[in-house]
């Protein structure tokens, strides 16, 4: 079976490392002596009960950010010729709704619609990606209709 | 009659002397329940703040001598020649609001947060003044305390003839910090989807809007007679564009309300498979993305003149469009894959029980009355849109349908409040008002808890 992809700017690769440090460094604390006494002992108490929770859950994310570092994919401006089309990575300006919005363009592990990244995946995304100044998309889905306008595309550096 | 609600929440984060802070203002919550219950009564439109026996018309001609009459923080009473005087809340509560100040003062004197301190030191003043527009400002533009807290006359609901005379009531509450995180984070990508609004209307866009998510402790007046689950202060128009407004929701209500209400009425009013297509967790999640996406909206479009064109009709259309814009902003939430699609649903599915819980509110009290009234709007032209079905005494709702006309309402419901006069809303009213609608599937809600608190 194919292997899962995870396309990444420089700056989500890096977030990705610095959080895999960050967990890392907790799971060590964590198993350090500083779980509750009950662990030793075996009992099983609330406190053990969270404990074992958390670093569940620790264990759990540092095996996902892994598996992304294994398999992840630069995301790099396409060649200047491909560069008056939306590919992962381009800062797109359309017209939606008679506003003007501007979003990036990302893989869904750095996709934050808080912050203006939009994963490729999104309808939005899809809809984009391939698509060129001035064309009219329409981005569907089975309950959601809207259309945009590509107003500009721009590749910064990813 | 006392309105008062307190809620389980553990106090194990709070210092001991933050503990005694709390019990003060859980006493001064207690003291202000009182003073709701004068102002509270069901069988006047004008609630306790006019004289029963005196028309509508007759209040407007007088006021135009003397506007303290429509003032918020007044009653209307007669004097001896049988005039029409405006009495201030603050003369006519003197004594039990000295109290309310002196508590406030205790609290003030015991914190160790000096800012929290000066604000309860200031908030008693306010209420001791007929100056309690200023208790709002306090409350929006104070940095963020451990605790939530606001006591005075605030929400105008109860006055269902002017829209003009406001209810006492206080909350407190212990800040969510990690709740509040995640909301803002929310709130960040709605405020990133805001949409372009009617042009050719007089609205305002807010400076700033800030947000808090409290496990409630306590809700006393207006706030435990309604149960609420989310509000956004202030309700003054030139207040909000000057200071910005600031939305808290009650979690500790929010759980309390679903339990009790909302989820009953989920299982009661829609068909098999729809109560099987949906979790709990699913629907609470919701009821809270709900009541944010109801309480945000609020901010993003208010209309100057909206309120002396539509008086006491107002509230109706003010609520319901801020309802319609809350979901409708989601289908931009979709598309950005900050949603799902099953999301949306539940959120829909949760504001078509909530107009059945504000309806049935009405059975027993009247205090919801306009949400009621909003909720019947919507439920029938829905029905008429072909979105909601009725089959065997419970709703199939179709959400594609429904999101449809959501979209319909929205700008029809804008238009009313953008620039339709009051005879055209009271048109709409008698032709989508009906609660008959509510009727049809609500067979199973007999059985439900009668009311609220």
């Amino acid at each position: 079976m194919e292997r899962k992809k995870y396309y990444l700017t420089k700056e989500g690769l890096e977030k990705v490392k610095n959080e895999l440090e960050e967990l890392n460094r907790q799971k060590i604390a964590l198993l350090d002596g500083s779980g509750p006494d009950s662990f030793r002992f075996g009992e099983i108490e609330a406190e053990f009960i969270t404990f074992q929770e958390d670093l569940g859950n620790l264990k759990k994310r540092i095996a996902e950010l892994e598996d992304v570092l294994e398999n992840y994919e630069p995301i790099k401006a396409p060649l200047k010729k491909e560069q008056d089309s939306v590919h992962l990575g381009a800062e797109v300006t359309v017209e939606m709704d008679g506003t003007v919005e501007e979003f990036k363009i990302v893989g869904t592990i750095e996709s934050d619609p808080a912050n203006q990244k939009i994963s490729d995946q999104s309808p939005i995304g899809r809809a984009l990606l391939g698509k060129k100044v001035g064309n009219e998309v329409k981005v569907t889905t089975p309950m959601v209709n809207h259309g945009c306008r590509i107003l500009k595309i721009k590749y910064g550096s990813n | 009659m006392e309105a008062i609600k307190k809620f389980q929440v553990s106090t194990e984060e709070l210092s001991e002397k933050e503990k005694l802070v709390l019990e003060k203002l859980v006493h001064a919550c207690e003291l202000i329940a009182p003073l709701y219950g004068k102002q509270k009564n069901s069988k006047f439109e004008g609630a306790n703040f006019y004289p029963s026996d005196v028309k509508k018309e007759e209040i407007e001609e007088a006021a135009k001598k003397n506007p303290l009459l429509l003032h918020p923080y007044t009653f209307v009473e007669k004097d001896r020649r049988g005039r029409l005087i405006a009495v201030p809340f603050c003369v006519k509560f003197k004594k039990e609001l000295g109290e309310i100040a002196r508590t406030l003062e205790e609290a003030a004197r015991i914190s160790e947060d000096r800012n929290f301190s000066q604000y309860l030191r200031e908030m008693a003043r306010t209420l001791l003044r007929n100056d309690y527009a200023q208790n709002e400002i306090l409350w929006i533009t104070r940095g963020h305390f451990k605790f939530s807290f606001i006591i005075g006359p605030v929400e105008r609901y109860l006055d269902k003839l002017f829209f003009k005379k406001c209810a006492y009531q206080a909350w407190v509450g212990i800040v969510d910090e990690k709740r509040t995180e995640e909301a803002e984070r929310f709130k960040k990508i709605i405020l990133a989807s805001r949409r372009k609004i009617l042009p050719d209307t007089t609205k305002i866009e807010l400076p700033k809007l800030r947000l808090e998510i409290n496990k409630t402790v306590c809700f006393a007046g207006q706030k435990a007679d309604f149960m609420t689950i989310g509000t956004n202060l202030p309700n003054d128009v030139a207040l909000m564009e000057k200071n910005g407004s600031k939305l808290s929701i009650f979690s500790s209500s929010l759980t309390y309300n679903f339990k009790e209400r909302d989820y009953p009425i989920f299982r009661s009013v829609f068909n098999k498979k729809l109560q099987t297509y949906f979790s709990e967790g699913e629907l609470q999640l919701a009821l809270l993305r709900t009541v944010l996406l109801h309480e945000i909206s609020h901010s993003l479009i208010r209309y100057r003149d909206a309120e002396q064109r539509l008086k006491e009709l107002f509230p109706i259309f003010d609520e319901l469009l801020a309802y319609l814009l809350g979901i409708k902003c989601c289908g931009l939430l979709i598309l950005k894959d900050a949603l799902k699609q099953k999301e949306l649903e539940a959120i829909i599915s949760v504001f078509l029980l909530l107009n059945f819980q504000y309806w049935l509110d009405t059975k027993t009290d009247s205090v919801r009355m306009q949400y009621a009234i909003g909720g019947a709007i919507c439920q029938n032209f829905f029905s008429r849109e072909g979105g909601l079905k009725e089959r065997n005494n419970v709703c199939f709702p179709d959400f594609t349908k429904l999101f449809i006309s959501i979209d319909h309402l929205s700008h029809i419901i804008e238009h009313y409040l953008g620039s339709a006069s009051y005879e055209e809303a009271q048109k709409i009213i008698e032709e989508y008002g009906s609660f008959e609608i509510f009727e049809k599937c609500a067979s199973g809600l007999k059985t439900l808890p009668k009311s609220k608190g």
